[in-house]
Formats: structure tokens, sequence, C-alpha cells
């Protein structure tokens, strides 16, 4: 190594202590970014959201020949399952308008279902993919907020972890993240039974629900949605399929691998849900120091 | 006139594409998912620390690191550290190694490489953000990576020493 003078090496030594307190700054459980940070996230993700664009032309380009390459055998599937679907969305016309008269009796126009859209592009993923993160061109100033629930057209990918004003990252599924749960039910065919995805397995690349009732049974192949109990997230956002259900360590209730509907390798156009119905900020995710009220006039809402 | 400016426009540019590359990442093969971490943009410094002016590179590692660390990473402090680092160490060692485009491009991936375990092990060891045991790491992160790194280098290397190279002659025409 080259020769290091007195003066050299102290300030190296104090480098190292203003990087240690930066770095046990920014792992600290935050829940804003900082002022700074915040105006830097903001201009690189302008810069980002430029480059993005003939990026993702291009993605679309290649992901446009491949479904081109693949248009007899879908075309043939497709048409298999038009005829089930015809049948299909009639039936849904008759429940939904079922549910609405049975709404109108209760009194009770407001539904966990109901959110609203924000249709938002992802602009980039964290390169280094240690977290599992996205980031995408929508923050406050759209009316994103913390810990809303993001999904594509297949399913739920993750929640929103940190807004500036113009984006926001977010924090998906496939996270090591213990804090990371969300409530979710599954629904088969006999009853509903309710759980926390708590995790995922790296080995089997599934999430883990856990916390069922041993009682309820449920089975491989039920679809798993989120069922909006967490106080942030819209009821029945497909999340996926159980592939394989076990007890849990102490026997009291079951747990079960999920395999997750959405695919994460090459997101682009994501859907971040508002839900319609009042927001209870709590023990879903870190909390973001909001007091927790009950009178929300919700029946079966409440704190997780 | 223009090939002052390109050396820090291509590290932006490089900067900015990085994650667009990680968007295809991971990539699921026989039920398993194998992770490609593009290193585009120090890649690129070490070819300029190297060939060009170490403390110039150390300089752009600096601000870089600290632009991915805020906007990507939100540990800062981590990359702000491991670039200017990787800078020095690739300045230090080329001394005892034969400047062949070849033997840098080695080099290079080697250092890249060498990164990839320090943050393993400060994200394993250090901080416990990870579980993930260290074969897993080196069979789906780190020879994933170091091959993609390695395409990258060799498809571009050469106009990164092209375009240092005109830089450096550019410096000695302006100096006589």
């Amino acid at each position: 190594m080259p020769h290091l003078s007195n003066k050299r090496i102290i300030m190296i030594l104090i480098g190292l202590i203003v990087i240690v307190a930066l770095v046990s700054f920014s792992l600290r459980d935050r829940q804003n970014a900082t002022l700074p940070e915040q105006f830097i996230k903001d201009s690189v993700g302008l810069a980002q959201s430029i480059v993005a664009k003939p990026a993702n032309y291009i993605t679309n380009l290649f992901q446009d020949i491949q479904s081109l390459l693949n248009t007899y055998e879908e075309n043939q599937r497709l048409k298999m399952r038009l005829e089930d679907f015809a049948a299909l969305q009639a039936e849904v016309n008759t429940l939904k308008s079922e549910n609405k008269e049975l709404r109108k009796l209760l009194d009770n126009e407001d539904s966990l279902r109901d959110y609203e859209p924000i249709r938002a592009t992802v602009i980039a993923r964290n390169p280094d993919q240690w977290e599992e993160k996205i980031i995408i061109n929508k923050g406050s100033s759209h009316g994103v907020k913390k810990n809303m629930a993001v999904m594509t057209t297949s399913g739920l990918i993750g929640k929103v972890s940190l807004v500036t004003p113009f984006t926001a990252e977010v924090e998906l599924l496939y996270t090591n993240n213990p804090n990371f749960r969300v409530s979710a039910m599954v629904q088969s065919e006999k009853n509903v039974a309710y759980g926390l995805i708590e995790g995922y397995d790296e080995k089997r690349n599934e999430l883990i629900l856990k916390r069922i009732d041993s009682s309820l049974e449920i089975n491989k192949g039920d679809k798993v949605v989120t069922s909006g109990l967490g106080g942030i997230f819209p009821k029945g956002i497909l999340i996926g399929e159980i592939s394989e259900v076990t007890t849990e360590d102490f026997g009291l209730t079951k747990m079960a691998y999920i395999r997750p509907s959405a695919d994460f390798s090459m997101l682009e156009k994501v859907m971040i849900a508002k839900r319609s119905a009042t927001v209870i900020d709590g023990a879903d995710g870190e909390g973001t120091n909001a007091d927790l009220t009950n009178n929300t006039g919700i029946p079966g809402e409440g704190e997780d | 006139m223009w090939i002052r400016f390109m050396i820090p426009a291509v590290a932006i540019i490089l900067f900015l594409l990085e994650p667009e590359f990680a968007l295809f990442s991971p990539i699921e093969w026989n039920g398993e998912l194998f992770y490609f971490v593009p290193r585009f943009l120090i890649l690129y410094l070490i070819f300029l620390s190297i060939y060009y002016n170490p403390k110039r590179a150390a300089t752009y590692g600096l601000i870089f690191g600290l632009l991915y660390d805020v906007f990507y990473i939100d540990i800062i402090g981590l990359y702000t550290v491991l670039y200017p680092l990787m800078c020095f160490l690739a300045n230090w060692t080329i001394k005892y190694i034969h400047q062949h485009l070849t033997f840098t491009t080695i080099l290079s991936v080697l250092l890249v490489a060498l990164m990839e375990l320090v943050l393993y092990i400060f994200f394993h060891h250090i901080i416990h953000f990870t579980n993930l045991a260290f074969t897993e790491f080196f069979v789906k992160r780190l020879i994933p990576s170091i091959f993609a790194n390695l395409i990258y280098l060799m498809m571009l290397g050469w106009a990164f020493k092209y375009l240092i190279d005109a830089r450096v002659l550019q410096k000695l025409r302006e100096l006589s």
C-alpha cells in the first residue's frame, strides 16, 4: 500500500466515523425521507423516468415478438375459455346486482372492496437486488401514501414503503423484512380461512401464509386474496394459489405455501390501490404514528 | 471538445441504465431464480481509474455512490465508500499487472466480484437483511453476475478504452 502520512490517517478515521454514523442513521426505522434525500430522489427519478421510456419500449418490443410467436396456441386456449367466460359474466352480473340490493338493505354502501386505482410506471428496480424494491413514478403529490397496496393486473406485488413528492418505493412481496405482513384469506370451496402472509421461503420461491385456524379445511390450489382487515389494503386482491399445506411449529395453526400469481421479473405498469373505505394506520407495517381510532363505522373493521 | 464531456456523460448514462437492466432480473430457469446484478458504472469507473486518472475516478465514484445510496439503497454510506475504494484498489493492483485490455477486463470483473462479496457480508452478517446461505449466494448471484458483467465488459471495454485514450491524447495536445 502507498505510504500514509499522519494527516491522511486522521482524515480516513474521521471519514470512517462519519460513514458509520450515516449508515446507522439510515438503518434506523425511518418513516420519511429527509429533505435532501427527497430532493435527490425526485431529481434522479425525473432523469430515470426519461430513460425508462425508451427502455420500456424496447422491452415491449421483445415481449410483442414473443407473444406473436405464441399466438396460435394462445388463441386455441382462449377460445376454449371464452365459452366459460360468457356464463361466468352472467353469473357475476346477477351477483353484483344482488350484492347492491343487499347492501342497500343493510344501509352500508361502503365496502372494503372498493378502491381507486392510481396507475404508475415502474422507472427502476433497485439494481443490486439485495432488497426487493422497485421505484415508481407517482408520489405523494398524486395521492400515494405509505403502506398502500401495489398490484399488477395479475395480482398483488407489494406495498409502498417510502414516498417522496414525485416518486415512491415499493417493497415487493419477496422480502425478508419481518415486519412485512399482509392480512389474507383463503377462498376454499367450503369455507373462508384467514391468515397472515409472513415472509417467504427462499428455497422454494414461495410466500408463507401463517396462523390459519387448524379446524378449517384448506386445499392445494385454493386461491388466496387480501382480506382488507389489515386496515390499508382493499379486500379481494388476488395474491396467489396454495401449493402446499403443513402444520406450524407447535401444531396449533396451519401454515401454507403460496405461489404468487403476479410475475415479478418484468414489472412495468402497476396500480396502486387507494382504498375508498376509511384507512386505519396501525399494526400493518411499521405504523405511521397516527392514532388508532375505532369509530370508523365499518363493521368487522378494526386493528389487526 | 465534445470528448471532454463524454467521460462524465457516459458515467451518467451507465448510472441510469443499470436499474433498467435490473428489471430483467431475476431470471427463472429450472424452477430456480438467478440474479444478475448489473455493475456497469463501477466497471467503467475502474477503467477510468486504470487508464485515465485515479483521483478523478474516485471523485466520480463518491458522487455516484452517494446518488446510488440515496436513490436505490436507502443506506447512505455503503456504495459511497465502496465505489471510490474499488477505484483505489484498481489503481493499486494495476501496477503489478500488464495493462493489456484482456488483463484489465479480468481484473475489473474480479474487483466487482470482491465488491459483491463485501456486500454479501454486509447484508448477511452485519445488518441481517438477508438469510441467504453462502452457497446459494455463490451459485445464484455471484456466478451469474460475474458472467453478465464479463459479457458486458467484453462488448464495451474497448469502447471505454478508445474514449479514454482519445481524452488522454487530447490532454497531451493541449499541454504541448
